[in-house]
């Protein structure tokens, strides 16, 4: 597990939000949020900084533009779809990848629980 | 991998050629098939945690479940990666009690410190649709180099009304090393094991029975990532191509059956959290030890049940539990015929339970139970002071795995395993006591395996 998710580390992460102010997703947990992304995530993406896996990394992921890592190796549709990763833009991708960018190359089936995408939309703001 | 095993092969050599089918398996023993494959890593751009628990092979995560399905073709869709690979174990194998004779030639009766394999890996995708794994293996043991485990894919998949259909073929050279789950023998705990201790003598022939010495196509598919199902045949190898290969004439196991075919089933379902497989599989085979069709065959219907269950969370805290239950039922006309079995009807039933806890994706610890059961004949199992071929007992395993995780050091090029495996017999070729009327207890044979292992 990434150091990063653990315990001890949520209030720093709490605290970053705060203090980085209106980035942070109003009503989702941290915390669980690191969870849920351990779970079902961290497979195949990272929030380190400029560290791809299969999937890019999700540092800063709030408000870039869709396919805008130029190390990393998109899809076509996903470099075609114009998408920024608005909070909904990303809650409608994460919780149904093939409606949101049709031919895309993430192998996800979707996050169907409200409260654990908000949560995890919660831990990916604090990614920055 | 069978010709690491000198615990089996040694207490097989004596009937080698009496029973080639139930022999070989002897060669399998308990040192399994090593894996681990850091140019997959490469490829795709994952962390080995990302395929196997503990972030070591071969025990595979969801991911590496699909990743195999998948025909080892998956990529983070950057080229230029090589596909070549290595990795060594060795390590101390201490006996209760000293062999009565040295494993081989370059090893002692005890206390043998080892170079137990190391293998080279062609291991990657030739292109979007087929990719391949080749292992070749030296063991130091007996200081030969022979090929190891192959697995050649072409796979495609379709997306129809939102669902996976996956349909892949396989060419490999061992019945169920094509497997996706660690259940079925070739990929089941122990996942490392010494080469130079001493294991029971019998298991089915599904058990290393035939591993490296066929050509198996198998066809296969994995429906809305939920429902796979194999059909497959296999071919021997001649007794010129094993030479080449460098596993020797004389271990050739006889002439497979144009009949012989091999199938299987299984449910599965990756929960994020957990995941879990329930599956069954036959094995049916006609051997021709003779080769040359100048003999009767042996018959051989092996079936199977397996099932594993995974809790992954948040991959802080794992643990595993895999099972799998072999009955075979043997025909041994040609053994018979041959005065190498009294009887030409028998039975041999293997049982293969194990639990693992994993923290941190570092530190395993894991207890596997197994059991052999089956008929007697005295000249079948002609080791056994009663003709039996019973065995049972456990393998308890701690490990530690400092890197493959995201961040380790020298990732992923660089892997690491050191681990402390004791099996302990309650039950040895037949017997707790005297097992072989020279007066050994099967405790004697208790073994301590003290190991590294690494790859890169």
């Amino acid at each position: 597990m990434n150091r990063l998710f653990r315990r001890g580390r949520a209030p720093l992460i709490a605290a970053t939000l705060l203090l980085g102010g209106g980035l942070a997703h109003a009503t989702g947990d941290v915390q669980r949020g690191a969870d849920v992304f351990a779970t079902e995530c961290a497979e195949c993406h990272s929030v380190k900084a400029g560290h791809d896996k299969k999937g890019p990394s999700l540092f800063a992921v709030l408000g870039r533009k869709a396919a805008s890592n130029p190390d990393f190796a998109y899809s076509d549709a996903m470099r075609q779809s114009g998408l920024t990763w608005t909070e909904d833009r990303l809650t409608a991708y994460i919780g149904a990848p093939r409606k949101t960018v049709p031919g895309g190359k993430m192998k996800y089936d979707g996050l169907s629980d409200a409260a654990q995408l908000t949560d995890l939309l919660a831990f990916l703001a604090a990614q920055h | 991998m069978s010709h690491t095993s000198h615990s089996r092969g040694r207490g097989a050599g004596v009937r080698l050629r009496l029973l080639a089918a139930l022999t070989l398996p002897l060669l399998a023993a308990f040192a399994r098939d090593a894996l681990a494959v850091p140019s997959f890593a490469r490829q795709t751009g994952q962390d080995c945690v990302a395929c196997h628990v503990g972030g070591f092979g071969p025990q595979l995560t969801p991911y590496g479940v699909k990743f195999k399905l998948g025909g080892f073709t998956d990529s983070d869709g950057k080229d230029n990666k090589i596909p070549l690979s290595a990795m060594a174990v060795g390590g101390l194998t201490h006996t209760a009690k000293a062999q009565e004779e040295a494993p081989t030639d370059r090893t002692g009766t005890n206390n043998n410190l080892v170079l137990d394999q190391a293998s080279i890996f062609l291991a990657g995708r030739a292109s979007e649709y087929i990719g391949a794994f080749m292992q070749g293996t030296y063991t130091g043991a007996d200081n030969k180099f022979a090929m190891d485990n192959a697995d050649a894919r072409a796979v495609r998949t379709l997306e129809l009304d939102g669902t996976d259909l996956t349909f892949g073929l396989s060419l490999h050279n061992t019945p169920g090393m094509q497997d996706p789950f660690n259940t079925l023998p070739v990929w089941r705990f122990p996942y490392v094991g010494s080469s130079v201790a001493p294991g029971p003598a019998a298991a089915p022939i599904f058990d290393g029975g035939l591993e490296q010495h066929v050509t198996g196509l198998s066809a296969y598919t994995f429906a809305d990532e939920h429902f796979y199902a194999e059909l497959g045949s296999y071919r021997s190898l001649s007794p010129a191509a094993l030479d080449s290969l460098g596993l020797g004439r004389d271990s050739y196991p006889g002439k497979l059956g144009s009949s012989t075919s091999y199938w299987r089933v299984a449910f599965f379902d990756d929960l994020k959290k957990s995941a879990f497989s329930l599956g069954a599989f036959g094995f049916n085979a006609a051997l021709d030890p003779s080769g040359d069709g100048s003999s009767n065959s042996d018959h051989y219907r092996d079936l199977g049940l397996d099932a594993h269950y995974q809790f992954l969370g948040t991959r802080e805290h794992i643990g595993t539990l895999n099972a799998s239950y072999i009955r075979e039922h043997q025909g041994l006309d040609a053994s018979a015929a041959a005065g190498n079995a009294d009887s030409a009807n028998g039975r041999l039933n293997e049982l293969n339970l194990n639990a693992s806890y994993t923290y941190d994706q570092t530190w395993g610890l894991t207890l596997g139970r197994f059991m052999i059961q089956g008929s007697r004949d005295a000249a079948l199992y002609a080791d056994s002071a009663n003709g039996s071929p019973d065995s049972a007992g456990w393998v308890l395993q701690t490990d530690w795995t400092p890197w493959g995780k995201e961040g380790s050091w020298g990732s992923p090029w660089a892997n690491l395993r050191v681990g402390l495996q004791y099996t302990a017999y309650d039950r040895f070729d037949g017997a707790r006591h005297n097992y072989d009327g020279a007066g050994h207890d099967a405790s004697d044979n208790n073994t301590i395996y003290a190991f590294i292992w690494t790859s890169f």
